[in-house]
C-alpha cells in the first residue's frame, strides 16, 4: 500500500502481447491509418494521392472549429459531473451498505445503458415538448429545460451514468469495509474514513468510468443531434457527422475533424494515465476478505428513495415515453384510449417479419461483438499493465483510439481499407464487416474495464503460481482471468448492448440487404412509422436487459462462488 | 469460449447474402424500394439487392467505394446528385424507352426522374390555428412559435425552396418566419414530429408525400399547396459507369418507368415522373412552380440562409 512507482512483477505472456498487438493492428490500427490518409488526400477513396493537405488546413484554419471544440469540451465536462453526481452516492450506498432491494435497483439501473440515446433523446423530447406526454398528463411542460445546453447535459448524464455506477460500486465493494475500518480504528469519523481512504482507494475505477463517460459523451451523436441542432448548439461530432450525411459530402473534412476529437480523448487518456501512475491502488492481495455491509438503519427510506427517484427520471420516463409511443396508433392521437393498441407489436412480431430477422441478426452480432471484444480487450490489458516496455503505451492508447472516434468515421475508415480492390478476399459487404466495426468501435470499455481491475491486482498472486511452476500463460488463465472475470462479465454486457443497437456504423456499412436493430428501426422512423420503430426499440431494449441478466444469473449458479464478485 | 465465437462466426457466414444480379443504392422512402426490387425481380427473374439509408449516407458510401464501386444503380433524393456525378463522368448514358412521357426537365444524360417530391405546408388541423394558405401566411401572429423548418443543409427540398426564395426576391417571408419564432430544426423528419404531436403547428417546407402518408395512416395533418407556387425536388435514379451488371441495370431503369414501376411510386403519395400515369393527388402539371433562375451559388444560398436564422 506504500506510495511511489508500480513495479511490474510477472512478467506479462509473449503469446499474449503478439496477440494484442496483432488484433488491435487489424481492428483499430488499419482503419485509423485510413482516416489518416483520407484526411491528407482528399482524392484518396478513388484511389489517387494528388494534391495532400489541400483540404487538411482548410478545414483546420474554419472559424466554426473553435466554436465547436469549446461546445464539445463543455458537453464532455458537463456530462461528466452530471454523470458522477447521480452515479457517486448510489454507488457507494449501494457497495457499502445493505441498501433494500438492491437487486432490482440494479436491474433498473442497467437499463438505461440498453436505451439507445437516440431512441432515449427523442422520448424526452415526445414527453417534454409542448403538447408532449407530460403536458398531456399534468398539464404543464418543460421545453425551456430540454432545449438547452443544461437539458443535453442531463439527458446525457442520465444515459451514461450507469457505467459510473457499476464499475463505483464494485470497485468499493472490492475495498470494503477492510481499509476504512482501520481509519476508525485510529478516530477518523465515518464521512472522514471514506472521503480520506475509501474514495481515494476508488479513483482507479473513478477515473476510468469518468473518462469513459467523457470519451462517450464527446462522441456521441444522436443527443445533441436531436436537441443541440434546434438552438444552434454545434459540437464536432454533428460535425463530422453533417460532413459525412449532408451531400454534397466532405469525407476529407469530417476525417480532419475526428483527429481534433481523437486528440481530446487522447489528452483525456493521458490525464487519467498521469493519476493511476501517481499511486499505487493493489487492493486484492489475496488474503480473504469479510465483505459484511452494513446496516443503514434510519436512512434506509431516505436512500431508497433516491434510488427510486434516479431510477424514475434514468428509466422510468424514457421507457415510458417508448411504450406510450409503440401503443399508439397514431403521434396525433395522443394519450387517449380510443389511439392506444398493440396494432405496432403484432405487426413488428408477425411471424416472418422483417423485424424479427433484424432482431436475430442483431443478436447474434451483439453475443459474437461481445466474445471477441472481451478477449482482445482483457488480452490488451494484461499486456498493457502486467507487461514491459515502452511499447505498451502505443498498445494502451491505440486501444482507447475508437471511443473518441465517431461511429460514421470508423465506417469510413473501414470501407476505405477493407474495399481497396488488390484485396483478394475481403470482409467487406459481408456481415464481417459490422463485427469489425462493433469490434473496433467497442473495444475500449472491456479494456478499460480490464485494465482498472488489473490495477487493484497485486502481482503475488500470478508470482505465487509462477513460483509452483505455471507458465505465463497457464498463470494469466488460471490466475488473472477468473480474477478481473466479474469485470469482464460487466464489460462484456455493455459491449453487447451497444453492438446489438448500434446505429451510426451500421448504417454506413451495413452489407446489401442486411438489417440490424438499429438500421431497422431508423427505417422506420424514415417512412414515418415512429410507433413500430418505437415498438421494436422497446423489445430490444427488453431483450438487451434480460439476456445478459439471465447470463449473471446462470454464471452465479454455475460457479457457485468460487469467482469472487459475481454478484 | 473462443470456439463459440468461431462457430457463431460461421453462422454469421452462412446467412450471407448471395451475390446479387443488380445492387441498387437508394434513399428512402424504404417500401417503395423494396417494392421495386420485388416487383423487377418476379418480371425479370434478376434479384436485386438493396441497401437504403439517407441520400447523405448513399453519397458518403459511394464516396468512400470509389475506388471499388459496388452499387450499379443509384435513387437519390436530390437532383443535384445526379448534375454532380454527371459532371464528374460517373454516370452512364441511357434512354429508357419508357422514358417517353417523362418531360424534359426531368431527365438529363445518365439520369432520369423516378418520381417527384412537391414542397408543401405541413398543418396539424387540430393544432386550432386558422388554415394557412400561403408561405407568408406562417409570419402572422397566430403562428408565433408554432412553426418549424427543415434545415436546408440537410433537406434537399428545403433547400430549393430557399434557393427559389431568393432567386425571386421573397427572402422577406423566410426573415417574418424568424422573426415569428420559427425553429430550424434537423431534416424533414425532425421537423414534422413535433407538428404530428402538436407541439408546432405547421412545418415550413414540408414534403408532400412524407406528409400525405402520415395523413393516410390517421394522424389530423394535411398537406398544404402554397398559394404563391412552390418547388419540386425530382429524385434521380442512374446507372454507375463503372457497373459491372450494365445490362441488368438497365433493364431495372426499364422497371421503375414501366407503369407497373411508376405505380409503385405512386402509392406511396410520390409523383410519377411520366406524365401518362394518372393518380388522385395534385400531380406536377397542376402546381404552379417557382423559377430558381438566377439563384445564388450553394454556398451563398446556405449563407443567406444561416444569417437570417442565427
Amino acid at each position: 500500500m506504500a506510495g511511489g512507482s508500480v513495479t511490474t512483477g510477472a512478467e506479462g505472456s509473449v503469446l499474449l502481447k503478439w496477440i494484442a498487438t496483432l488484433g488491435l493492428l487489424i481492428v483499430v490500427a488499419i482503419p485509423c491509418l485510413f482516416i489518416v490518409v483520407q484526411a491528407i488526400f482528399p482524392e484518396f477513396g478513388s484511389g489517387s494521392f494528388a494534391a495532400p493537405f489541400s483540404l487538411f488546413f482548410k478545414t483546420l484554419s474554419d472559424p466554426a472549429l473553435f466554436g465547436m471544440a469549446g461546445n464539445t469540451l463543455l458537453l464532455g465536462v458537463g456530462t461528466v459531473i452530471c454523470a458522477a453526481v447521480f452515479a457517486v452516492p448510489l454507488a457507494a450506498l449501494r457497495a457499502l451498505y445493505r441498501v433494500p432491494g438492491a437487486l432490482i435497483w440494479d436491474g433498473l439501473l442497467l437499463i438505461p445503458f440498453m436505451i439507445p440515446p437516440y431512441i432515449a433523446a427523442l422520448g424526452w423530447i415526445m414527453t417534454l415538448q409542448p403538447r408532449g406526454y407530460l403536458e398531456q398528463v399534468t398539464g404543464f411542460n418543460m421545453a425551456s429545460l430540454l432545449f438547452s445546453v443544461s437539458g443535453i447535459m442531463l439527458i446525457m448524464g442520465l444515459n451514461t451514468f450507469s457505467v459510473v455506477y457499476f464499475v463505483l460500486s464494485r470497485t468499493f465493494e472490492t475495498i470494503g469495509a477492510r481499509y476504512s475500518d482501520v481509519g476508525r480504528v485510529f478516530g477518523a469519523g465515518q464521512w472522514r474514513s471514506f472521503w480520506r481512504i475509501t474514495f481515494p482507494l476508488a479513483m482507479p475505477g473513478l477515473a476510468a468510468s469518468l473518462l469513459l463517460v467523457f470519451a462517450m459523451s464527446i462522441e456521441e451523436y444522436g443527443t445533441p443531434a436531436a436537441l443541440g441542432r434546434r438552438i444552434g448548439f454545434e459540437v464536432l461530432v454533428t460535425g463530422i457527422e453533417n460532413r459525412i450525411s449532408e451531400w454534397p459530402i466532405d469525407l476529407p473534412g469530417s476525417a480532419t475533424l475526428s483527429l481534433v476529437l481523437v486528440g481530446m480523448a487522447l489528452v483525456a487518456f493521458m490525464v487519467q494515465r498521469w493519476l493511476l501512475n501517481r499511486r499505487d491502488y493493489r487492493i486484492v492481495g489475496g488474503k480473504p476478505q469479510a465483505s459484511d455491509k452494513r446496516s443503514l438503519g434510519v436512512w434506509a427510506v431516505p436512500a431508497t428513495l433516491l434510488f427510486a427517484f434516479v431510477a424514475l427520471l434514468a428509466t422510468g420516463l424514457p421507457i415510458l415515453a417508448i411504450l406510450a409511443t409503440a401503443l399508439s396508433r397514431t403521434i396525433s392521437g395522443g394519450l387517449k384510449p380510443s389511439n392506444m393498441g398493440l396494432d405496432n407489436f403484432r405487426e413488428l412480431l408477425g411471424a416472418g417479419s422483417d423485424g424479427l430477422i433484424a432482431l436475430g441478426n442483431s443478436l447474434m452480432l451483439g453475443t459474437t461483438t461481445a466474445l471477441l471484444a472481451g478477449l482482445l480487450g482483457a488480452i490488451t490489458a494484461y499486456s498493457v499493465v502486467k507487461g514491459r516496455g515502452r511499447f505498451r503505451i502505443v498498445l494502451d492508447a491505440l486501444s482507447i483510439t475508437p471511443n473518441s472516434l465517431p461511429g460514421v468515421v470508423v465506417g469510413v475508415g473501414i470501407i476505405l481499407a477493407w474495399n481497396q480492390p488488390w484485396l483478394p478476399i475481403t470482409p467487406y459487404n459481408t456481415p464481417f464487416i459490422l463485427l469489425l466495426a462493433y469490434v473496433c468501435i467497442l473495444l475500449p470499455q472491456p479494456v478499460r474495464y480490464a485494465t482498472a481491475s488489473l490495477h487493484q491486482l497485486g502481482d503475488n498472486l500470478e508470482s505465487a503460481a509462477r513460483v509452483s511452476g505455471a507458465g505465463p500463460l497457464r498463470a494469466f488463465t488460471r490466475i488473472v482471468f477468473p480474477l478481473i472475470l466479474p469485470s469482464m462479465v460487466t464489460a462484456m454486457i455493455l459491449v453487447f448492448a451497444v453492438a446489438s443497437r448500434e446505429l451510426v456504423a451500421s448504417l454506413l456499412v451495413a452489407p446489401v440487404g442486411f438489417q440490424t436493430i438499429a438500421v431497422y428501426i431508423w427505417q422506420q422512423f424514415d417512412q414515418g412509422s415512429a410507433g413500430l420503430g418505437m415498438a421494436m426499440a422497446f423489445c430490444a431494449v427488453l431483450i438487451t436487459t434480460l439476456i445478459p441478466l439471465a447470463l449473471i444469473s446462470l454464471l452465479r449458479w454455475l460457479t457457485r462462488g468460487s469467482v469472487a464478485g459475481l454478484s | 469460449m473462443k470456439r463459440l465465437s468461431l462457430a457463431l462466426v460461421m453462422g454469421l457466414l452462412a446467412s450471407t447474402a448471395a451475390q446479387a444480379d443488380v445492387t441498387v443504392y437508394s434513399a428512402g422512402p424504404g417500401a417503395l424500394i423494396k417494392n421495386l426490387a420485388a416487383g423487377f425481380t418476379e418480371k425479370t427473374g434478376i434479384k436485386a439487392n438493396v441497401f437504403q439509408a439517407t441520400t447523405g449516407k448513399v453519397m458518403a458510401r459511394l464516396e468512400a467505394e470509389s475506388s471499388n464501386p459496388v452499387a450499379d444503380v443509384v435513387v437519390s433524393a436530390s437532383w443535384g446528385t445526379a448534375t454532380d456525378f454527371s459532371a464528374k463522368g460517373l454516370l452512364l448514358p441511357y434512354e429508357s424507352p419508357n422514358a417517353e412521357t417523362v418531360p424534359d426537365f426531368l431527365k438529363m444524360e445518365g439520369a432520369v426522374a423516378q418520381g417527384v417530391a412537391g414542397l408543401i405546408i405541413a398543418w396539424n388541423t387540430q393544432s386550432g390555428t386558422p388554415k394557412p394558405a400561403d408561405w407568408s401566411d406562417l409570419a402572422k401572429p397566430e403562428y408565433k412559435d408554432l412553426v418549424t423548418l427543415p434545415d436546408p443543409a440537410a433537406s434537399g427540398g428545403t433547400y430549393t425552396l430557399v434557393e427559389a426564395f431568393l432567386a425571386n426576391d421573397m427572402s422577406d417571408v423566410l426573415q417574418g418566419l424568424k422573426d415569428n419564432g420559427a425553429i430550424v430544426a434537423g431534416a424533414n423528419k425532425a421537423a414534422l414530429n413535433p407538428v404530428l404531436q402538436g407541439a408546432k403547428a405547421a412545418v415550413f417546407a414540408g414534403v408532400d408525400y412524407i406528409t400525405m402518408s402520415a395523413a393516410a395512416k390517421g394522424e389530423t395533418v394535411e398537406a398544404i399547396f402554397p398559394t404563391s407556387g412552390t418547388v419540386v425536388a425530382p429524385r434521380p435514379i442512374m446507372i454507375l459507369k463503372s457497373s459491372q451488371n450494365q445490362d441488368d441495370a438497365k433493364q431495372f431503369v426499364d422497371y421503375v418507368l414501366s407503369e407497373e414501376g411508376q405505380k409503385a411510386v405512386a402509392k406511396v403519395n410520390l409523383m410519377p415522373s411520366r406524365t401518362d400515369i394518372k393518380v388522385d393527388r395534385p400531380l406536377i402539371g397542376d402546381l404552379k412552380l417557382l423559377s430558381n433562375e438566377g439563384a445564388p451559388a450553394r454556398d451563398d444560398v446556405l449563407a443567406d440562409f444561416k444569417k437570417i436564422f442565427n
